[in-house]
């Protein structure tokens, strides 16, 4: 166990915990516009699992089956590697170089990296097959009798679904809503095999230049542990708020 | 078109065996090798660990809570950093990375099967558990021989998810190169070059065959299962 001693002896200098720090704050912004694009998109694939018509219905279906039943790291190398491939000369290069918009003299708007592109893209995808139908569970939790009553205040389907049943099935799916946005921060962590530097790159980064095996791996675990926990939290405090509103609206 | 088909008709054996005989198993035989080995050990340590969460008190069910937790929040790939860099310090032997990658998959297999068998056996009715114990039965006795057989049918459908799952996080063996099918897949993608998307879409439906076969079969026990049992109640009636 002398390695262990030896190893846990010298900290991390301050540039390697920088770099964590940066893969981190990747892993983070990359989650936070997953978790907005896969719930946006769940609410759409939930809509059409839940209509009555074939057209949407089996597009719908076969979309959760080929995403739910083939791994992520294939998906993501799917479009890393195949789709760059289908697409014409020179889009790829476009995408790959450096593209910024300066909006005024402070905000600059920087086109992403094509990995970056790619993990937005394929992890949308890969989470909204999920996301979905913890949604539609929702809506199948809303009651039948809120349908009609929408339906007979003169709301069309599309309208009772917008401001009726969406807003209450949210409200039910909130807690497998957030274990979902849980899988999302740990699933980042496979954008690595296409190099994207997230929070995992970097600790393999840190951990091949410092040799310093325990404390690189053991600081991105500990940030991986606080994402989870911070969305733990904000989901318990989301949920007493939503007591508390419910409670007077009875 | 042809010359398409023919970067997997070449490559047919390697990415389904890897380069046994003549060398160690790898491809989608490994993957399923590696899948039923991991969830073989997941379901083991997943019903131990529900057991012991189910019938422990205090402090020990807390820090067992605890240990789950840490698994259920970390990524797959972050443990199987720590397996892979770890077993060979701990036990002092050279682990092969099929083996670290097996115990990280197994350990959060089990940490999931945990919470599921956990909620299982709960679901079981009170009454069950007194009418073991009058009968004069240990409360070991009674988790085995009545609640436990109930509570495995309905936790079946979170036993095959799990697998599920396993199958595909196996993929994530690629990153310490074990020679599985994701990993071969690559490399043969980086010898060819030019037909990506024909490579990773035929390695996503041998995944899809795999997996959802995995969910159909489990219908068709779980069928069975249910069917039998509504069997065995019309015989007592």
């Amino acid at each position: 166990m002398t390695e262990f001693q030896a190893a846990l002896g010298q900290m991390l200098a301050p540039k390697y915990l920088g770099w964590l720090v940066d893969g981190l704050w990747m892993t983070l912004q990359l989650s936070a516009v997953v978790a907005v694009l896969s719930t946006l998109l769940g609410v759409v694939v939930a809509a059409a699992r839940s209509s009555r018509q074939p057209w949407l219905l089996l597009p719908a279906g076969g979309f959760l089956s080929v995403f739910r039943n083939t791994p992520l790291l294939v998906q993501l190398f799917f479009w890393y590697f195949g789709v760059s491939s289908l697409l014409p000369d020179g889009s790829v290069e476009w995408l790959n170089t450096v593209h910024s918009v300066a909006l005024g003299p402070y905000l600059t708007l920087t086109w992403p990296s094509f990995e970056l592109l790619c993990a937005i893209f394929g992890l949308s995808l890969y989470s909204a097959a999920y996301v979905s139908e913890e949604i539609r569970a929702g809506m199948r939790g809303v009651a039948e009798a809120q349908r009609l009553a929408a339906a007979a205040l003169g709301l069309d389907r599309w309208q009772g679904l917008r401001y009726v049943i969406l807003p209450q099935a949210i409200r039910i799916a909130l807690p497998p809503l957030l274990g979902q946005y849980m899988n999302i921060v740990k699933n980042t962590s496979l954008t690595m095999a296409i190099g994207l530097a997230e929070l995992s790159y970097t600790s393999r980064q840190v951990e091949a230049q410092t040799f310093k095996t325990f404390q690189a791996f053991g600081v991105a675990t500990l940030f991986y542990i606080a994402a989870i926990a911070l969305i733990e939290t904000a989901g318990q405090l989301l949920q007493r708020r939503q007591r508390l509103a419910g409670g007077t609206q009875r | 078109m042809s010359m398409q088909l023919s970067v997997l008709t070449d490559n047919l054996p390697y990415l389904l065996w890897g380069a046994y005989p003549d060398g160690p198993l790898g491809g989608a035989a490994l993957t399923v090798l590696l899948s039923a080995g991991s969830a073989l050990a997941s379901a083991l340590l997943g019903l131990a660990l529900g057991v012991a969460l189910s019938l422990a008190r205090g402090w020990p069910q807390l820090l067992l809570t605890m240990v789950l937790g840490f698994f259920r929040a970390i990524p797959v790939l972050m443990l199987i950093f720590w397996t892979y860099f770890l077993l060979p310090i701990v036990f002092h032997i050279d682990v092969p990375g099929v083996l670290s990658v097996m115990c990280a998959l197994a350990l959060i297999g089990g940490a999931y099967l945990a919470h599921s068998v956990h909620a299982g056996i709960g679901g079981v009715k009170a009454g069950q558990w007194d009418a073991g114990l009058s009968l004069g039965m240990t409360r070991m006795a009674v988790l085995h021989h009545i609640v436990l057989p109930q509570a495995l049918q309905m936790m079946l459908p979170s036993f095959v998810n799990q697998w599920v799952t396993l199958v595909k996080d196996s993929s994530l063996a690629y990153i310490v190169g074990v020679g599985e099918l994701s990993f071969v897949a690559a490399q043969v993608n980086s010898r060819v070059m030019i037909y990506p998307a024909e490579i990773f879409m035929f390695i996503g439906l041998i995944y899809f065959v795999l997996c959802s076969g995995l969910g159909l079969l489990a219908g068709r026990v779980a069928a069975h299962f249910g069917s039998a049992q509504n069997w065995q109640l019309d015989q007592a009636r």
